[in-house]
């Protein structure tokens, strides 16, 4: 019987549970509580509200949204719940009012019961979002080799910018190639812009969006983009390339110029040819004129015949002087060849003479002192006659060997080119004197030219006696007229030993092969008498 | 003798009626200006003037904003706040779309702007004095600057559109049925009575501060929209 009592329990039980599980299994219950989400205007003239429901219970359940508004009585249900969605109300122009509170609510309903939501409180001015700007287009401008990318957009078309309800400010960001950063820049009232700053061969990616009021942005419009065309930068490292060029070969040269200045003042500036005495150092001459470097002044200046147009004749005569001392003679002659330069021969010829000229002790008359030409063959010596034979004692007779007792005196054509002497024939006169007068004989000698230079005699040791030309007869007479000599020393004047020479009154230059001296006559008509220190 | 003293008399004449004159040309006040254009006086083009209200209205909005936003963010952290309220201006009509303020006209658009100006200057000078006294020292210092900022600022608009409003009836653009509106006659009730007897707390201050907030938000919509309909330019 207990069993039984208990069979029936079970029974109980399992229907029960049987009972629930059918129930669950069907459950139909009330809706469950929707949510409102948001609402949103995007132009300030109509908005939206969206909704989100709750649980159904299992029954078809309805949704209504009812509002009740400022300065307006009663409530009011959604005037439009197809155009926005599923689960949303659209209000459109002539439901919607601004700086007015709505109060909304969304009431779902099923067969079971009834649920509402939460109370909005909104007022529409303070939920404008506008939709983002459209057609966003976007353009490469080359302005002067430096591109930029011009950006243009229209408002949302739902806007009124025209009527002045709305103000509209737009703001875009740009992002370069691949990467993720991008940059916001804001463009006012103005449906365009203008990236400057623009590189070529990249990707750029631009969005806009706008915003009306004081209200929310729109969301980012589509991605829109570019690339910037390489070709733009070619041009430019040709123009960099051309003055960096230019800058480096400028610094060369002036570098260069800066090293050779000293040779491009010389060759720019040429030095002014001085006057230059070869053989003579000016140096020396300015500190003080010795008998040295008067005597190398002699050799060296050059015959300035230039000025006589005609060519002379002139007549080189030099007279022994018997009174001197051998060893006076050797020593002056001495002097006089180390006063001599190297370029002339004299000097051998000098010094070979002189143990002839000692030896011409004892003649003991008047001679002339000559140095015989034919052992060189380059005499340059001028040649000294003598006076017929009057000569009672000349020392110096051992050198007239070679030649007869005429001498043979030098006469130099001086005139024109002195360069052109240097093949001159040199046409010796024999001399012979009769009396006071002196007959040249012409005897044509031709000598080389090389070597034939002069005897320049020191002035200073000289002492200088005249001999008055009485008359000159042609081209071979030379009348003399014998006077006292005015030198100090009277025993020249005894003797009437007297040198006849012409010296030579300009100077002479030595660097040509120079036959001879020029000379000029005085024109009072003197001729010099000049010792020869042979 | 004689000649002097008439001399110098005619100076000092002279001289005090230069003084009157610069004296009273000076006064700018709230008074219209040039009624006559035979006298010569000179306004700035209606442009810039347009230009100028335009501009000062949306600064002043969006500091109201501003203000509204801190407001609320500090005292009521929740958006929404169910209860009910009315302005101290809720008495004055305003067109509350598009359409009902371009068929309003140009005449009745600036009455109400001019209205709307004028019932608030009362109201901010009790916000900030109300707001000094607070106890709440947090906010109100860098609040109060904001507030006084927008009290000067309404003054301001009220005088431009008042001059904005005399050169277009100059212009013929207006009617002259608009007159000098006192703000004592515009505001309905003050608004110390409308919102509470004695001391303004900071409920109502944040009231204050919304009612500011969407007022100043008309009154730039609704100086836009007179521009656009008078001057049809670029920025419309």
């Amino acid at each position: 019987m207990q069993s039984l009592f208990w069979m029936m329990r079970g029974l109980e039980l399992a229907l029960l549970l049987l009972l629930c599980a059918a129930l669950q299994s069907n459950s139909m219950s009330p809706p469950g509580k929707p949510v409102l989400l948001s609402c949103r205007s995007p132009e300030k003239e109509t908005f939206t509200c969206w909704w989100e429901p709750g649980s159904d219970g299992g029954l078809p359940t309805t949704h209504r949204l009812y509002y009740e508004r400022e300065r307006l009585k009663g409530t009011h249900e959604c005037p439009d719940y197809q155009s926005a969605g599923k689960n949303s109300c659209f209000f459109d122009k002539n439901h919607t009012s601004i700086w007015v509170d709505y109060y909304l609510t969304v009431v779902a309903s099923n067969a079971l019961g009834n649920a509402t939501s939460d109370l909005l409180k909104l007022d529409v001015m303070e939920i404008v979002k506008p939709d983002p700007p459209e057609n966003v287009a976007l353009q490469v401008e080359d302005r002067e080799d430096s591109p930029l990318l011009h950006v243009s957009w229209e408002h949302p078309h739902n806007t009124d910018i025209k009527s002045g309800w709305v103000t509209i400010k737009y703001a875009l960001r740009v992002k370069q190639g691949n990467s993720n950063k991008w940059k916001e820049y804001t463009s006012g009232t103005q449906t365009h812009f203008r990236l400057y700053s623009v590189s070529p061969g990249v990707e750029y990616t631009v969005q806009v969006r706008c915003m009306l009021d004081h209200g929310f942005w729109s969301e980012w419009s589509n991605t829109s983009s570019m690339g910037i065309p390489n070709y733009l930068q070619t041009e430019r490292p040709f123009w960099v390339l051309m003055p960096t060029l230019f800058v480096i070969l400028c610094t060369v040269v002036m570098f260069i110029l800066v090293l050779k200045r000293k040779n491009l003042k010389q060759y720019v500036l040429p030095p002014v040819p001085r006057p230059k005495i070869s053989g003579v150092d000016f140096q020396l001459l300015k500190s003080a004129p010795t008998e040295d470097t008067i005597n190398a002044l002699n050799q060296n200046f050059p015959c300035m015949v230039a000025w006589k147009d005609q060519m002379e004749d002139y007549l080189i005569v030099t007279e022994n002087d018997n009174r001197f001392q051998p060893d006076f003679f050797s020593s002056q002659k001495r002097k006089n060849s180390l006063l001599f330069p190297s370029g002339l021969y004299l000097h051998s010829e000098i010094q070979e003479s002189e143990p002839r000229l000692n030896d011409q002790e004892n003649v003991g008359k008047r001679s002339l002192s000559y140095v015989p030409a034919q052992e060189h063959q380059n005499p340059s010596l001028n040649f000294v006659f003598t006076e017929a034979p009057d000569q009672t004692h000349s020392k110096h007779d051992a050198s007239v060997k070679p030649f007869p007792n005429t001498g043979y005196v030098d006469i130099q054509r001086c005139g024109g080119n002195t360069q052109e002497v240097d093949e001159e024939q040199l046409q010796y006169s024999r001399v012979k004197e009769v009396d006071s007068a002196l007959i040249l004989e012409k005897e044509n000698i031709t000598l080389s030219r090389s070597g034939y230079t002069d005897i320049q005699r020191q002035e200073e040791n000289t002492s200088e006696g005249y001999s008055r030309v009485k008359e000159v007869g042609g081209d071979s007479v030379v009348i003399l007229q014998q006077k006292k000599n005015l030198s100090p020393d009277s025993a020249y004047q005894e003797e009437r030993d007297y040198y006849m020479d012409y010296k030579p009154r300009s100077p002479h230059v030595t660097g040509f092969n120079r036959t001879g001296l020029c000379t000029e006559m005085n024109d009072s008509g003197y001729v010099d008498n000049v010792l020869n220190h042979f | 003798m004689l000649t002097d003293k008439t001399g110098t008399m005619k100076e000092v004449g002279l001289a005090a009626l230069m003084l009157v004159y610069l004296e009273l040309s000076m006064r700018v006040g709230s008074a219209p200006i040039c009624h006559h254009e035979q006298t010569g006086c000179h306004t700035p083009p209606l442009e810039d003037l347009f230009d100028r209200v335009v501009q000062q209205s949306s600064r002043m909005h969006g500091i109201s904003s501003d203000l509204q936003s801190e407001f609320g963010r500090h005292f009521f952290p929740s958006k929404n706040i169910i209860e009910k309220r009315k302005c101290h201006t809720h008495g004055i009509l305003t067109p509350a779309d598009k359409e009902n303020t371009q068929r309003l006209g140009r005449d009745q658009l600036t009455e109400v702007i001019l209205r709307l100006l004028g019932a608030w200057a009362d109201p901010l000078s009790q916000l900030l004095q109300s707001m000094s006294l607070d106890k709440n020292q947090d906010l109100n210092h860098h609040n109060i600057n904001k507030v006084l900022e927008i009290s000067d600022m309404v003054h301001e608009l009220r005088d431009g559109v008042e001059k904005m409003a005399e050169k277009m009836k100059l212009l013929g653009v207006l009617g002259n049925t608009i007159g000098y509106v006192s703000p004592e006659i515009l505001a309905p009730s003050p608004t110390v009575s409308f919102y509470k007897q004695g001391e303004l707390n900071s409920m109502d201050h944040h009231d204050l501060l919304y009612c500011l907030n969407r007022d100043s938000n008309k009154i730039k919509n609704y100086l836009r929209v007179l521009k656009c309909t008078t001057l049809p330019g670029l920025d419309c």
